[in-house]
């Protein structure tokens, strides 16, 4: 299952910051965080809930907001 | 409460500083941290009872930063090429400053005077720079009434050197009594010159094989692929972090110790656990660094990454082995400790039988002959007499492929009693082969299915069952395997299975007579069986089989009165049959890397114990820095090679028996070269002591002193050269 979030991940190195609390989580299959784009969206594939990925994602100093599907 | 300054790598915006203070204020022992973005640096302040500045380093990394610390392996190494370089360059000024004083003495020592003076600036440099400390050396051990052979060196040289100065500057004073004035500087000179020349040679071979380990060592790919932001990079092994996920592919090693994030693989764990047959990994599955990813594309999350691994935990314990080794006391060293008391006697008496047997007015003579007791007593090939002999061994070792990086083991393989061989990798190959293959049913169509369904099966002993059996490619209609029991597949509209034993009589029927034809399975082989639905068409057995010179090997060794051990961590039934096979009876099964090693200290627990040991993993490692000679095979792992004296580069077990042969043979010539190291000079003592004077007044002159130099040197040497010939 594929989410979309909005984050405030800015920079390569804030990338960085949040890869270690993503990728301990095994169950996420695939990550990535477009920085080019202004809401600086972060895609996940996984099978926990959205609300999960959005606390990993504070857990790391970082905030992301659940994007509706398109 | 410590205060300290580090400059942070990998900060770009504001974001990071913000994550770095956070990173580092949240870590347990810091009282603060504050972060200046400008200046790329953090000032922390830190209980250095709880926390490190390593740790900070470590935390930082996790999140992708750097904390700049010098690394200790970096600067210990730097300090080792620079020793190497000073040890060179003295040995160079040395020689450069000695040839003029020895040609000055051997073919101008008629000149005038001013070769003398000449001379002893020469000399006094040779002493001053290059040969100081030898002085300083002698004068540590002095202080705890110890003699080496630095002592006799800095006793012999000194005396010479004072003496012969007092006769450039003052020549008369001797002459008033009837006695020639004598020089002795170029004994002075050229003993230092080769004694440093010994030094050097010996430094150079161990500089040299260490230089080929880490040849070895870079055969190993130091990159990784990390997935980043959802894409893959290469990066160095270095930069890898905690909770970096890493993509290891089919043929390359786990770099980290972590779980399996995604793929699956059989990974070859032999290196650790011993065991050759690959064990296979799925989701979730820990894997450890160093292991090998034999079949499929794997993501591994790391958890413990550089010095946290079990690999670099073990390269710890060897290392704590290695630094626990008393040195060994050099042969030159254990005769000088001997020699330089009694020479000083000898002296002493000489003195006294001069001045007992003549008179009073002979003391001038009694003077001259005591100092001229010691100014001989120090042979000048004594420095060449262990290193030219270990020079020509190692090359001679290198030429038949044994690589030894610390000559002191050369030493020590020529008394070795006791052998301790680990099993799998050593004395047996290290891979299972087929070692029985029975076929019910010959025709070509079955083998050619059963080559079809190993090579579909992807299992680890697929390779030898291909390699073994012979048939011409079909295409199967179908297959499939069944995790840990076989692989089975359609052709011609049959079934047809391969597999354990234990899943094929449960799929398919086999008749009794065709059981009771089945071949005797040895202990140590593994069975593989090929049935279809209502028959068996064949049994195979693999073994991991002994090398093929281990027998004449382990024979020749327990020959010569060498007892023979083998560690194993494979199954008590395994490790029986393989000792039986080569009558070695002192075998322990199962054993942990950990156990090894306290093995290999109970053997080595009897007072005469020389023990090597013979290994090629990391699990040998321990014993290997324990023992007194540690052997690896250069198939092995990075570390079994770092931390053994000696690596046999073609595994051969007979290349062991020549190691022993040689390291025998050298050992023997280095006894003789410093036999006659000294012969020369013992000789001339009686001279020196003033013997012949009663009878033709005859005393110690320099012309004696440089031909007892030239012979010593000359028999050495070429007696070293011997080594080269003569030996298979």
């Amino acid at each position: 299952m594929e989410h979309k979030f909005k984050t405030n991940i800015n920079c390569n190195n804030c990338i960085n910051a949040v890869t270690p609390f993503l990728n301990k989580e095994i169950d996420i299959e695939r990550w990535e965080v477009d920085t080019e784009n202004p809401n600086k969206i972060l895609t996940v594939n996984t099978d926990l809930s959205a609300d999960e990925v959005v606390r990993i994602v504070e857990e790391a100093g970082y905030k992301a907001a659940k994007l509706e599907q398109a | 409460m410590q205060t300290g300054n580090f400059t942070v790598r990998g900060m770009t915006c504001a974001s990071c500083a913000a994550s770095v203070e956070s990173m580092l204020q949240s870590a347990g022992g810091v009282a603060d941290a504050a972060v200046n973005f400008a200046s790329n640096s953090v000032q922390v302040k830190w209980d250095e009872t709880t926390i490190s500045p390593t740790d900070f380093k470590q935390i930082l990394k996790q999140i992708g930063y750097d904390l700049d610390l010098h690394t200790d392996r970096e600067t210990q190494a730097k300090r080792n090429e620079e020793e190497w370089i000073a040890a060179r360059n003295r040995t160079f000024v040395a020689i450069a400053l000695a040839t003029p004083v020895f040609v000055l003495g051997m073919f101008f020592m008629h000149a005038g005077g001013w070769v003398h003076w000449v001379s002893m600036l020469l000399t006094a440099a040779v002493m001053a720079f290059p040969g100081r400390h030898f002085y300083t050396n002698a004068a540590k051990r002095a202080r705890f009434g110890q003699a080496n052979m630095d002592t006799l060196v800095a006793l012999s040289t000194a005396i010479a050197f004072l003496y012969s100065a007092v006769n450039t500057v003052y020549p008369q004073f001797i002459q008033s009594y009837g006695i020639k004035a004598e020089v002795y500087f170029e004994s002075a000179a050229v003993i230092i010159a080769f004694i440093l020349l010994g030094k050097y040679f010996e430094e150079k071979a161990k500089h040299k094989s260490g230089e080929a380990i880490q040849q070895l060592m870079q055969l190993q790919p130091n990159e990784v692929t990390v997935i980043k932001n959802g894409l893959e990079e290469r990066i160095s092994i270095e930069d890898v972090k905690p909770f970096d996920r890493l993509l290891v592919k089919a043929g390359e090693r786990i770099p980290v110790d972590g779980v399996v994030a995604a793929g699956s693989s059989f990974v070859d764990e032999s290196m650790l656990s011993g065991e050759p047959v690959p064990v296979e990994k799925q989701k979730k599955s820990s894997v450890f660094a160093g292991t090998f990813n034999q079949s499929g594309l794997i993501t591994v999350l790391a958890q413990k990454v550089g010095e946290g691994t079990v690999l670099s935990q073990i390269v710890e314990a060897v290392k704590k082995a290695q630094g626990s080794k008393a040195p060994v006391q050099k042969k030159a060293d254990a005769i000088a400790a001997v020699f330089v008391p009694v020479v000083l006697v000898v002296a002493v008496l000489t003195f006294a039988l001069w001045l007992l047997i003549g008179s009073l007015s002979y003391l001038p003579q009694a003077i001259n002959s005591a100092v001229a007791v010691l100014v001989i007593a120090c042979p000048c090939a004594l420095g060449l007499a262990t290193p030219t002999a270990l020079m020509v061994g190692m090359g001679k070792a290198a030429t038949s492929g044994i690589l030894i990086k610390d000559a002191t083991q050369l030493e020590l393989a020529a008394k070795v009693n006791e052998v301790v061989f680990d099993k799998t990798g050593t004395l047996t190959l290290g891979k299972p082969q087929v070692s029985t293959q029975q076929w019910f049913a010959e025709d070509e169509p079955n083998k050619s299915v059963f080559l079809a369904l190993e090579k579909a099966s992807g299992h680890p002993l697929s390779l030898p069952l291909i390699e073994a059996v012979n048939a011409a490619n079909v295409t199967l209609e179908q297959h499939q395997t069944v995790a840990g029991s076989g692989v089975w597949g359609l052709y011609g509209g049959q079934a047809f299975f391969a597999g354990k034993a234990e899943w094929i009589a449960e799929v398919a029927e086999i008749p009794k007579a065709v059981q009771e034809k089945l071949p005797l399975f040895a202990a140590d082989e593994t069975v593989v069986m090929f049935a279809k639905k209502n028959t068996l068409l064949a049994a195979i057995g693999l073994r991991d089989a002994l090398k093929p010179d281990a027998k004449e090997a382990v024979a020749w060794l327990q020959n010569q009165q060498i007892n023979c051990h083998m560690l194993s961590g494979d199954r008590p039934e395994v490790a029986q049959e393989i000792a039986k096979q080569l009558d070695i009876r002192h075998v322990k099964a199962g054993v942990l890397p950990t156990e090894k090693g306290a093995y290999l200290e109970q053997v080595k627990n009897n007072d005469k114990a020389v023990v090597a040991m013979l290994g090629d993993g990391i699990n040998d490692a321990e014993a290997l820095a324990k023992a007194d000679v540690g052997v690896a095979m250069a198939q092995g792992t990075d570390i079994a090679l770092d931390v053994a004296g000696i690596t046999l580069m073609h595994g051969k077990l007979t290349d062991w028996v020549s190691a022993i042969k040689i390291a025998r043979k050298t050992s023997r010539v280095i006894n003789e070269n410093l036999f006659w190291a000294f012969f020369y000079n013992v000789i001339c003592i009686p001279v020196a002591a003033g013997l012949l004077y009663p009878f033709n007044g005859f005393l110690l002159s320099p012309m004696i002193a440089g031909a007892a130099m030239a012979f010593s040197s000359v028999t050495v040497v070429l007696n070293s050269l011997r080594i080269k010939s003569g030996l298979k």
